[in-house]
């Protein structure tokens, strides 16, 4: 079991941290780093709880060996917004009730942010696409759809 | 884990510490692996940081894809013009979003299970793979190297490289159709495609297809078919001698996903699909039903 020193940056801060070859990146974020808000859901990448920005893209960090994250910059959901002031998502998926036992909400607003960046004026399919990998067991998509128009049209203007 | 700097780290250590080395790239399906038991790697060697294997280009008529471009940068890369829309078919049924922006080109024929839905689309492009050890580099149609159920043609001290195959002339074009339960992340019932090429006429010149999932093990050609619609005319004849034959041909399998006769039905439905698609998209109108 090999130890190393991983360097990367998260939530735009760096850190340098030892890990030990088989933990993976969901593991360092919650346990070394103290980020509960990203979830483990399967641990297999079929729900995409897990989700993550890794260099901008969504990934599912429960597939990726923490030291494979190196120089990387990661972006959780502690990363977008914060109580006081939230994201134009977050208050979308607030105004909406987007969510309902609130487990997969990471995932889905990382989701949004790495659509928006890149489709700032999607289609309900191109909504629908973006958060494909990810289930939410209450099956609330309806509203998060909603939130998520809602967030798209709301940044636009902001622009 | 080995974390190597560049291709030379990897071939040298490779070359050095042959049992039980594993490479890894971005573990969408490894890891998995690992977690179930399945195997139990002694060393990893993580491919990730190698960003000399990630691109695509154009080069002397071939259309070149590093073996660690993710699927995502290969639907994204200018490269793939529309004619090369089969990858944006695969991509969409591939995975999510989160998937296809890990798991990569050279991973998905390494894996070579029955449920990678690169490779039918490889074979029917007769594409061929790129490997390279420290002593050199050779290169083998993809038919070739993927030689049974998560059985390559890869030796210890090798790693792929990269894939190519001929840019599609014209009058040609590929298609590609899945089903399964889900469209992101979900290891296809079968999965089918094809290639075809018209003559000056309108005949069919060359057609290639290829299921996955027929038989669980690899992917596979549908030959005899082929060979009944090679050098005749687009018409509802062709399309339904086309399709009688592939119903003799395929050797299906039940297991616990679907049954053998479900698995049939659904297969011959995606060729249908898959083949109309691409005579229609060659002919500029709608020439089968």
């Amino acid at each position: 079991m090999s130890k190393h020193l991983l360097k990367f940056s998260v939530n735009g801060k760096d850190y340098a941290v030892v890990v030990q070859s088989h933990e993976r990146l969901l593991d360092v974020l919650r346990d070394k780093l103290g980020l509960k808000g990203t979830k483990e859901g399967c641990s297999t990448g079929d729900c995409g709880i897990c989700g993550v920005l890794m260099d901008g893209r969504l990934v599912n960090s429960c597939l990726i060996f923490a030291i494979q994250a190196r120089n990387k910059k990661i972006v959780t959901i502690e990363g977008v917004g914060s109580a006081e002031k939230p994201h134009p998502i977050q208050r979308a998926f607030m105004k909406w009730n987007a969510s309902q036992c609130g487990y997969c909400i990471p995932a889905m607003i990382l989701a949004t942010k790495d659509l928006l960046e890149k489709n700032p004026d999607p289609t309900n399919q191109e909504i629908r696409r973006a958060t494909s990998g990810i289930i939410c067991r209450c099956t609330g998509y309806l509203k998060i759809f909603e939130a998520m128009k809602t967030a798209a049209s709301e940044m636009k203007e902001s622009e | 884990m080995f974390v190597p700097e560049n291709v030379v780290d990897v071939l040298q250590y490779l070359d050095s510490h042959q049992a039980r080395v594993h490479l890894i790239a971005n573990g969408t399906d490894l890891i998995n692996r690992i977690q179930r038991k399945q195997v139990t790697p002694k060393v990893l060697v993580d491919l990730t940081g190698l960003p000399e294997l990630k691109y695509v280009k154009r080069e002397a008529g071939m259309i070149k894809i590093g073996a660690l471009t993710t699927v995502s940068e290969l639907i994204a890369s200018p490269v793939m013009d529309p004619r090369y829309d089969v990858f944006r078919e695969v991509a969409m049924k591939f995975g999510g979003p989160s998937i296809i922006n890990m798991a990569t080109v050279g991973g998905n024929i390494c894996s070579a299970s029955s449920s990678e839905d690169l490779l039918p689309v490889l074979l029917v492009l007769d594409a061929e793979v790129h490997v390279r050890s420290i002593h050199g580099e050779r290169t083998i149609r993809v038919e070739d190297f993927v030689k049974g159920k998560r059985i390559t043609d890869l030796k210890p001290n090798e790693i792929l490289v990269e894939t190519s195959f001929r840019e599609l002339e014209p009058r040609s074009t590929c298609g590609f159709e899945k089903v399964g339960m889900r469209n992101s992340l979900i290891i296809a019932f079968v999965n089918c495609a094809v290639y075809l090429r018209l003559t000056e006429n309108k005949l069919c010149d060359e057609v290639r297809i290829a299921f996955n999932r027929v038989n669980g093990k690899i992917p596979q050609r549908a030959r005899q078919t082929e060979k009944i619609m090679k050098g005749k005319k687009l018409n509802e004849q062709w399309f339904s001698d086309a399709v009688a034959t592939l119903r003799n041909e395929l050797k299906l399998t039940s297991d616990f996903r679907v049954s053998e006769e479900y698995r049939l039905e659904v297969a011959c439905a995606i060729f249908k699909r898959t083949i109309s698609r691409c005579a229609d998209r060659l002919a500029g109108e709608k020439i089968l039903v």
